[in-house]
């Protein structure tokens, strides 16, 4: 049989963002897959070098259009960690329920992409309509439904009144509940399933080899959560419940990342719920002393690393940005070798590639 | 009396059951089919004249074809889809309105005229020579046999029943005793499920799967071409569901009255309303999952179905 080469990308209906796949097949089977990355590469790590610390706050905000506060947050944390400042509590908890807040979002619209690729596209709507109601309540807290803008060096630059907190408790069992509806539509419709079990697979051993973070890897059997592992802001205070499941296929990785979100949903109340008093931010020096920072977060698709590099000035020497989705891309063609076209769309949707995230 | 007689020979053809008033149905049914799914996924859904503005601007539209197709054979295909699915919704209604007679042998033709633009589809893709119109042409192809064969058979369950190749036949057969639905309703549910393929609506949308083939044999149409090719599509829906509510529902409405056609699309929207709310439930078949359902589920139990009704 003739062999063909499809190009996916850099503009294609099932893509999100541009990045290019050629896909060679062999009738409908794929024999073949290469990727090219860098069609969103804007020079943000160079650019950084020559902005103050904090208009860098609103150059990294801009690494990613789904997760941008965590991108914030894992910075801020780095400059703050080579200042020596310890940030109030009450700023450290608006900015974790932030970053459960936005995790619930990514997940959310990821399943949305998901189940539109495979032909679904009933759960793409309800998934992006439930989607709503946790970026109405980010707007109200930030004033920005995806770029939020809230944080800044020394800790967040809004606090959270009561209204706002007693609306938020209001509306994630709203969220809670819908969200459940999605995962018995995941867990038990047969034609959800037979499009998405055992398509992707990912190993535990590759899983280690190629070093995947985040839902992919929880979804093979790997529990890394830096939130509980290694807690950054005040993670320690709470239970965190990383959720594991053994498949490695896109399957469990809906179903981590669904029972991910409703554990976000709860998280998100009891941070609101045992909010402390006081202040949210301290005065941050605008000069960091010389020295190197490496600061880590859990970001919706894994481990996020910002390593920031000050020579004593005002702007950074160099400021590093390791993003999960890399480790997610170049595992890619193993997971396609051998399946079908059909199912490429949904392994390529399987893995949530943040491709702004990852060309910088 | 001949001029009469003439006059009225063109506006049948041209307007009442024909060209406008076929085309204003199927652009209608369309409609109704987006509303139904805009409203089973939570969204607001398109205004009425939405059909009638796509098509509008499409007509209005520059029509590119990449370097290397045929642009007659690129025109003919789509026209001639749309003249077929035309020709059987024409015959259909106008047998449903006294205007045709109905003759011996016309419910083969119908169901060929009803299927051609199928086929066509999948030489449409070959003709524009874009990789992802020849991928999805091949697989059109491939899903081609599954649900035709599947359509043919159940929907012959009615014909070898009434003992009558003709839609009149199958019609006065149901209406001496039981419309067909009460005692073919697995016919029913298996011509449905081939109706759909014939459609290539979801979940049988494979060769027009967005996320993998973009338009599939369509992703190099554009301009009027792709218009005749949509309205194709709608006169196929139309005429499809009409021929289905004929064979399964005939004796539930008396013929050339007023009562007869609302009832009439009062089941076509029944139908209509069905296939809305498949698309809306499940995911799209992959391509050896469709062959799998299709080859060894559901054309063996439309065999059965039908040694069973020639028993009987």
């Amino acid at each position: 049989m003739s062999r063909v080469t499809i190009p996916i990308g850099p503009q294609h209906p099932l893509l999100k963002e541009p990045v290019s796949f050629n896909i060679t097949l062999e009738g409908e089977n794929v024999i073949d897959s290469t990727l090219r990355l860098g069609y969103v590469h804007r020079g943000i790590e160079k650019l950084a070098e020559s902005r103050s610390y904090v208009k860098n706050i609103t150059l990294f905000e801009r690494v990613c259009g789904i997760c941008s506060h965590i991108h914030t947050t894992t910075y801020c944390q780095a400059v703050e960690g080579l200042l020596g400042l310890e940030i109030p509590r009450r700023g450290s908890y608006i900015r974790m329920l932030l970053c459960e807040l936005e995790r619930i979002h990514s997940h959310l619209l990821w399943l949305g992409v998901l189940a539109k690729n495979i032909g679904l596209n009933t759960v793409f709507m309800y998934a992006w309509r439930d989607r709503e109601i946790v970026l109405d309540l980010m707007e109200e807290i930030s004033g920005g439904r995806v770029s939020h803008a809230i944080n800044t060096i020394g800790g967040v630059r809004k606090d959270l009144s009561s209204t706002q907190a007693k609306k938020i408790l209001a509306d994630l069992p709203v969220l809670a509940a819908r969200v459940r509806e999605l995962l018995d539509i995941v867990n038990n419709d047969r034609s959800f399933k037979a499009r998405t079990q055992g398509i992707g697979y990912l190993s535990t051993q590759d899983v280690y080899r190629y070093c995947v973070v985040g839902p992919v890897a929880r979804a093979s059997g790997v529990g890394v959560d830096l939130r509980r592992d290694a807690p950054y802001a005040h993670y320690h205070e709470f239970d965190i419940n990383v959720i594991t499941m053994q498949e490695g296929d896109v399957w469990a990785r809906a179903i981590v990342r669904i029972l991910e979100t409703i554990e976000s949903i709860d998280l998100s109340r009891q941070i609101v719920e045992k909010l402390p008093a006081g202040d949210v931010t301290v005065r941050a020096n605008r000069k960091v002393p010389e020295g190197e920072f490496v600061s880590r977060s859990e970001a919706p698709r894994g481990e996020v690393i910002y390593f920031v590099k000050s020579d004593g000035t005002q702007t950074p020497k160099r400021v590093k940005v390791r993003t999960p989705t890399l480790t997610a891309l170049i595992t890619l063609p193993m997971q396609l070798e051998g399946l079908q076209m059909a199912d490429v769309s949904a392994v390529i949707a399987g893995v949530d590639l943040c491709i702004a995230c990852a060309d910088r | 009396m001949i001029m009469r007689e003439f006059a009225l020979y063109i506006f049948h053809l041209a307007f009442f059951p024909g060209f406008i008033f076929l085309v204003a149905s199927g652009m209608f049914f369309h409609w109704i089919d987006r509303k139904l799914l805009a409203r089973f996924e939570g969204r607001v859904g398109p205004p009425w004249y939405q059909p009638l503005a796509d098509i509008i601007k499409l007509f209005a539209k520059e029509d590119i074809l990449p370097i290397g197709t045929n642009q007659l054979f690129a025109l003919l295909l789509p026209l001639t889809s749309f003249a077929s699915t035309l020709s059987a919704g024409f015959h259909i209604l106008g047998t449903l309105t006294g205007t045709v007679s109905s003759f011996n042998g016309d419910f083969i033709m119908l169901i060929f005229l009803i299927s051609l633009p199928s086929l066509l589809f999948f030489l449409g893709g070959w003709t524009t020579s874009g990789v992802y119109s020849i991928l999805g042409g091949n697989r059109s192809l491939l899903q081609y046999f599954s649900y035709e064969v599947l359509f043919i058979m159940a929907i012959s369950g009615t014909a070898i029943a009434s003992g009558s190749w003709s839609l009149a036949g199958i019609f006065n057969a149901q209406s001496g005793s039981m419309p067909y639905i009460t005692l073919q309703i697995a016919g029913f549910i298996l011509s449905i499920a081939g109706l759909i393929g014939k459609l290539k609506r979801s979940p049988y949308d494979i060769p027009k799967a967005k996320s993998e083939m973009v338009m599939g044999p369509l992703t190099e149409y554009s301009g009027g071409k792709l218009a005749l090719w949509k309205l194709a599509d709608f006169l196929q829906t139309l005429s499809g569901i009409a021929l289905i509510v004929y064979c399964y529902f005939g004796g539930l409405w008396l013929p050339h009255t007023a009562i007869g056609y609302v009832i009439f699309i009062l089941l076509m929207l029944t139908i209509q309303f069905i296939l809305s709310i498949i698309s809306a439930v499940f995911t799209r078949l992959r391509i050896d999952q469709l062959i799998d359902l299709n080859w060894r589920i559901l054309i063996p139990l439309s065999l059965i179905h039908n040694l069973l009704i020639m028993i009987l």
